[in-house]
């Protein structure tokens, strides 16, 4: 069962494509989301926001507030109690438990339109919007700045005073609005430039873009008077919801019970806290339950996007087209406090290709725009942006075909990365292989039409995931899953056990467990959850089996070694036995006597996670007299080493392609002059509807299982974000006749371009 | 003797600078107790902050692995996802 | 907001009468697909909602006069499935099932279009380019107004304050007539016009454009009717040197912004493109 090359003949559940457990209760609005939780006495929490891009908080004054009828509790960030502080591991890397308070409501300073700076709970809707009405806040408006260009200058307003550039030796003497200097590479730059037969430069920029999950932020907290607490909350991560909290509020992490709701899309958006700390100090204020939901346009305002970019790229090549060497800087946004992804810009721009000798630079910079938060494969979209589109500018230059230039240049087994991972069970190039077998690719380019390609890399990480597997006494199965289910984990779990248990996938359910049920894991997120979560489900149920075969073994009174599990039941491979097999159900019918309960936990801290790899085409036609771009087809490929459930996989590709599509064409944050936003809704940011796009083919490449996974399986959730941008892009410079550098590409800016020749 | 090298700005702030090193272990812990010896501060931030990649394996929570003459290792700020 | 007052009158004098007493504190709804956003926004604070919907006339389509009354609360997706309007006024049915999503559609109306009164407003140049009337009534009595004398500027009409819009007037059409309705948005539906452009044409045997009328939106504090337009196509064929006349009299005509949804430039531009092709069209439907 180790065995990830397991042959995908012999399975009889992973690879199939049952019926969605959650589907019923989606359609019927039976799902219980983070707002749909009610409790007795249960308050309406709302907070007061900045409308100031950057101030300095003088007072708040909450005293009308507080004597308005019907309110129970105000809070503001005296409220928090961070302690010494630290670190704790959220989204996109480390993130300062500090930052994540002053976000969650303000200290000193409100650093972005938006920022919450104060919150109330009250015993109505209503009630708690007259009383945000009523808390005064004195203001000092300060200068500000939004662009990462302004931001880094030298006269730039500087957002904290402590904010000394990390990477850089000696240390500066003065703070600014770079937060780090993050610098990599290897070999001899400047000299495989000067030999190169031929070189491609660029400068790209990208805008901020949210997630756009469907589900606002939404939770309710409830704190005992006896210390325990208990949270529901949309979340990709019970259990870093808890850190943080405990963390921001002093409180033993054993007195927070957190329960993940179902959850309505994330994309990494959810792998950090806004409400949550604030409805528990509201609660621990007036000894009542608190619920506090997001609006759309508070999403926008005070919920992470990911970082807009800036990038300046130049390749040198040889006239084959053997890219020798590849410089890079990269500037990206933080918003108002550190921790853009820019690093692992640095780390995936050349993870797809073997280039010996690279120089990666990359800014992460702070400035008055709400704070970044992970997005699908954090940092690599827009550097592979760059990369692509430069890569594309190379095929051009040199008359190649852009699949056989990425064939050329792409990496196999054995070479190294950048980051120092070595590469391995990888299919990079077979499934550039198969995307250009494709009938897309074979089909000549309609005319008026132009075609782009790109590829893109994303890590999987492994990690601490845990899980259970509980026999119930009628034979059925549920299995417990420690991670909150945002791909359709919950699929792809019941069918590894079923799998492993030789049941049929009807009889196995999977359930995502809160924190006091289940053993510590990392969030959701970094395509990590089948893998990881999976192996310890894979793991819990062989334990079953094995205990299954000892109680057949006792029932039978023969050696263990004659038993063997086959289809859900224990079977007697003593010749000198004359017994009918044991199935699941008779087993567990009879476990109180035979040893008791059917049930083990697994918690692992997983490795030998094997990164995904994955290509687009495009074909796109442009209205010539207005700049609107119309995408008419669409092919995804990628590596994924065995697709549990390829209905899920397929699924994964499909919406990362259609939201790098959006990113490519129309989505962006828009700041008035006073570093307001200007398009907080739907509407104005304007993501793609369904009628949009036409169907996204796709190709699942399973011909390098990962070895290190029961099934073979590879994370797939965040590759398919990362080539669409270079994808839509590369087409659209096709039609308009030159680079298009900037994203995104909205009809006015192609048509302008098109208009300027 | 294990070659070090770093993808990570905090752990230029600890070196003054330095992205590679030569270090003698042959276990990660050990690693770790040489790195806070010779650049105090780093063992803590690279035992709780970072990811270690060994001879182009990258381990999460590497502190039980062990180290070969030759071993190439490199520091890598903790990767997570979206 | 601590409690707004639901009045769901059966005659329009009720309603006028309540409009009335109001004084200002009261908003008229059909759809809501406007007003029950905003109020949900903060952006509209009434302390009385007057629901239409249930005075007799308001949700209907009939044939009058040799033209058409359209109840100004009929929805979207009633205009859409009326067969004889969609043969007369397929510009007028197409602009206003632009609006919103299909969800949308089962309750918006061109009365809530209208006195929304956005510059974006989707079957306002339509209706315009139409010549549609409105038929309005208030404690002075009945009136019918051109529907480009309704909206001043945006979020404001010339209506007294306790008018209603009862319904839509549309004029006979003649043999020969066709009209149309386009937008542009970056998005393929539910999103707001750029630009919009309606144009309605009748023509005579021999091919000539006999009547022309040119509306635009989105282009200026309200929709447009830009007669320059109109006349730069009548006694035409429909040739360049008549669609360049067009373009230039709209360009002229055009008093955008520049905003998040579009630069006032590309505005100019677009709004010409789109009268050109919506013309193009009104007289292939027209079958001249």
């Amino acid at each position: 069962m180790s065995d990830g090359n397991q042959g995908g003949s012999k399975l009889k559940v992973v690879g199939q494509r049952p019926v969605r457990p959650d589907g019923v209760d989606k359609v019927t609005g039976r799902a219980m989301f983070g707002a749909d939780f009610h409790l007795p006495g249960m308050l309406t929490g709302r907070i007061k926001r900045s409308p100031h891009a950057h101030a300095r908080i003088i007072r708040i004054d909450t005293s009308a507030a507080e004597a308005l009828a019907g309110v129970k509790a105000v809070a503001t960030g005296a409220d928090f109690d961070t302690g010494a502080g630290g670190e704790v591991e959220a989204g996109e890397g480390a993130t300062a438990v500090k930052e994540v308070a002053a976000n969650c409501l303000a200290m000193g300073k409100a650093l972005y339109q938006g920022h919450a700076v104060a919150a109330v709970a009250a015993t109505s809707p209503e009630i708690a919007a007259e009383a945000l009405d009523l808390i005064e806040v004195t203001y000092e408006v300060l200068p500000h700045v939004i662009d990462v260009e302004e931001a880094i200058a030298a006269n730039a307003p500087v957002l904290h005073d402590d904010l000394f550039t990390t990477g850089v030796t000696p240390k500066p003497a003065k703070p600014s609005n770079v937060a780090v200097k993050t610098v990599m590479g290897r070999g001899d730059v400047p000299g495989a430039f000067a030999a190169a037969d031929v070189t491609v430069e660029g400068h790209y920029s990208t805008a901020a873009v949210h997630q756009g999950y469907i589900e606002p932020h939404a939770c309710v907290a409830s704190f005992g008077a006896d210390g325990q607490s208990v949270v529901w909350c949309s979340s990709q991560g019970q259990f870093l919801v808890r850190a943080l909290c405990a963390k921001i509020l002093n409180m033993p992490l054993s007195d927070i019970k957190v329960i993940p709701a179902e959850i309505g899309g994330g994309f990494g958006g959810k792998t950090t806290v806004y409400l949550e700390p604030v409805a528990l100090a509201l609660s621990r204020k007036c000894g009542r339950p608190v619920k506090i939901v997001m609006s759309r346009e508070e999403v926008f305002l005070a919920s992470g996007p990911t970082s807009g970019a800036v990038m300046d790229i130049k390749l040198a090549a040889t006239e084959a087209g053997k890219i020798t060497a590849a410089e890079m800087t990269l500037k990206y946004q933080a918003g108002a406090f550190p921790g853009s992804p820019v690093h692992l810009g640095c780390m995936t721009a050349f993870a797809c290709y073997d280039v010996e000798n690279l120089a990666l630079t990359g800014y992460d910079v702070v400035s008055n725009r709400p704070k970044v938060a992970a997005y699908r494969a954090p940092g690599a979209p827009m550097a592979a942006f760059a990369v692509e589109s430069a890569i594309d500018d190379l095929a051009k230059k040199l008359g190649m075909d852009p699949i056989d230039i990425r064939i050329l240049n792409g990496v196999r087994d054995g070479m190294k990365t950048v980051y120092g991972a070595t590469v391995r069970s990888c299919a990079f190039v077979e499934m550039l292989e198969q995307l250009k077998a494709h009938p897309h690719y074979q089909t000549p380019v309609a005319a008026g039409q132009a075609r782009g390609v790109a590829a893109g890399f994303w890590f999987n990480i492994g990690g601490e995931s845990s899980a259970a597997v509980h026999v119930d006494e009628d034979g059925g199965v549920t299995v417990v899953s420690s991670n909150p289910d945002i791909g359709g984990s919950r699929a792809s779990m019941a069918m590894m056990a079923a799998e492993v248990l030789g049941l049929p996938i009807e009889k196995v359910r999977c359930t995502v467990a809160d924190t006091t049920s289940i053993g510590f894991s990392g969030s959701t997120g970094g395509s990590r959850v089948t893998f990881a979560t999976g192996m310890a489900v894979c793991q819990a149920a062989e334990k079953v089996v094995v205990d299954l075969k000892r109680r057949a073994a006792a029932t039978w009174e023969c050696d263990i070694a004659n038993v063997e599990w086959r289809d859900g039941a224990a079977v007697c491979t003593d010749p000198a036995k004359d017994v009918k097999p044991l199935s699941m159900k008779a087993l567990a019918s009879k476990s109180a006597k035979t040893g008791g309960p059917i049930a083990s936990e697994v918690s692992i801290n997983a490795q030998g996670a094997a990164a995904g790899y994955g290509a687009h085409i495009c074909d796109l036609q442009i209205d010539r007299e207005t700049g609107r771009t119309t995408v008419v087809r669409y092919t995804a490929a990628q590596d994924v080493g065995r697709a549990i459930h390829p209905s899920y996989v397929e699924g994964q590709l499909q919406g990362g392609a259609a939201q790098g599509v959006g990113w490519a064409l129309n989505e962006e944050y828009v700041y008035g002059p006073k570093g307001t936003l200007d398009n907080a809704s739907f509407l104005d940011y304007r993501m793609p509807v369904a009628s949009d796009l036409p169907m996204i083919d796709t190709i699942l490449v399973e011909t390098k299982p990962n070895p290190r996974h029961p099934f073979g399986a590879k994370g797939v959730g965040e590759v398919p974000i990362v080539p669409p941008l270079a994808a839509v892009a590369n087409a659209v410079s096709q039609i308009v006749g030159k680079r298009m550098t900037s994203l995104p590409l909205s009809p006015a800016r192609v048509l302008a371009a098109m208009e300027e020749k | 003797m294990p070659r070090v090298q770093s993808i990570s700005s905090r752990v230029r702030d600890f070196t003054g600078g330095l992205d590679a090193f030569d270090v003698e272990a042959r276990t990660v812990r050990a690693l770790i107790r040489e790195l806070d010896a010779r650049f105090p501060g780093l063992g803590e931030l690279v035992e709780e902050n970072m990811a270690i990649a060994i001879d182009g394996e990258i381990f999460q929570d590497a502190l039980g692995a062990s180290l070969g003459e030759a071993s190439e290792i490199v520091l890598i700020p903790k990767i997570s996802g979206g | 907001m601590s409690g707004v007052d639901y009045l769901s009158p059966t005659t329009i004098a009720e309603a006028v009468k309540a409009l009335g007493q109001a004084g200002g504190g009261a908003r008229l709804m059909a759809g809501g697909t406007d007003l029950l956003v905003q109020m949900r926004g903060g952006r509209a604070k009434p302390q009385t909602v007057i629901d239409i919907k249930r005075i007799p006339g308001l949700m209907d389509i009939r044939a009058e006069g040799g033209g058409f009354v359209i109840g100004a609360a009929t929805s979207g997706a009633v205009l859409g499935e009326h067969a004889a309007l969609r043969k007369a006024w397929p510009g007028i049915v197409e602009a206003a099932n632009l609006i919103g999503s299909t969800q949308v559609q089962g309750r918006a109306s061109l009365g809530g279009n209208l006195c929304n009164a956005s510059p974006a407003a989707d079957s306002v140049p339509a209706l315009i380019a139409a010549a549609a009337v409105c038929i309005v009534e208030g404690s002075n009595g009945r009136r019918e107004i051109p529907v480009e004398k309704v909206q001043i500027s945006p979020g404001k009409m010339s209506l007294a304050p306790d008018e209603i819009l009862i319904a839509f007037r549309l004029p006979p059409r003649p043999a020969k007539s066709g009209d149309a309705y386009l937008r542009l948005i970056p998005r393929t539906e539910m999103d707001i016009a750029v630009v919009g452009a309606g144009v309605s044409l009748t023509f005579d045997a021999s091919g000539t454009c006999m009547a022309a009328r040119v509306s635009v939106g989105a282009v200026a504090p309200t929709a447009l009717l830009v007669e320059g337009a109109g006349m730069a196509l009548v006694g035409s064929k429909l040739d360049e040197g008549a669609l360049a006349k067009m373009d230039a009299a709209v360009a002229a005509a055009c008093k955008p912004i520049s905003d998040k949804r579009g630069t006032a430039e590309y505005r100019t531009k677009i709004a010409c493109v789109l009268a050109r092709r919506a013309a193009l069209i009104a007289r292939e439907r027209a079958g001249a």
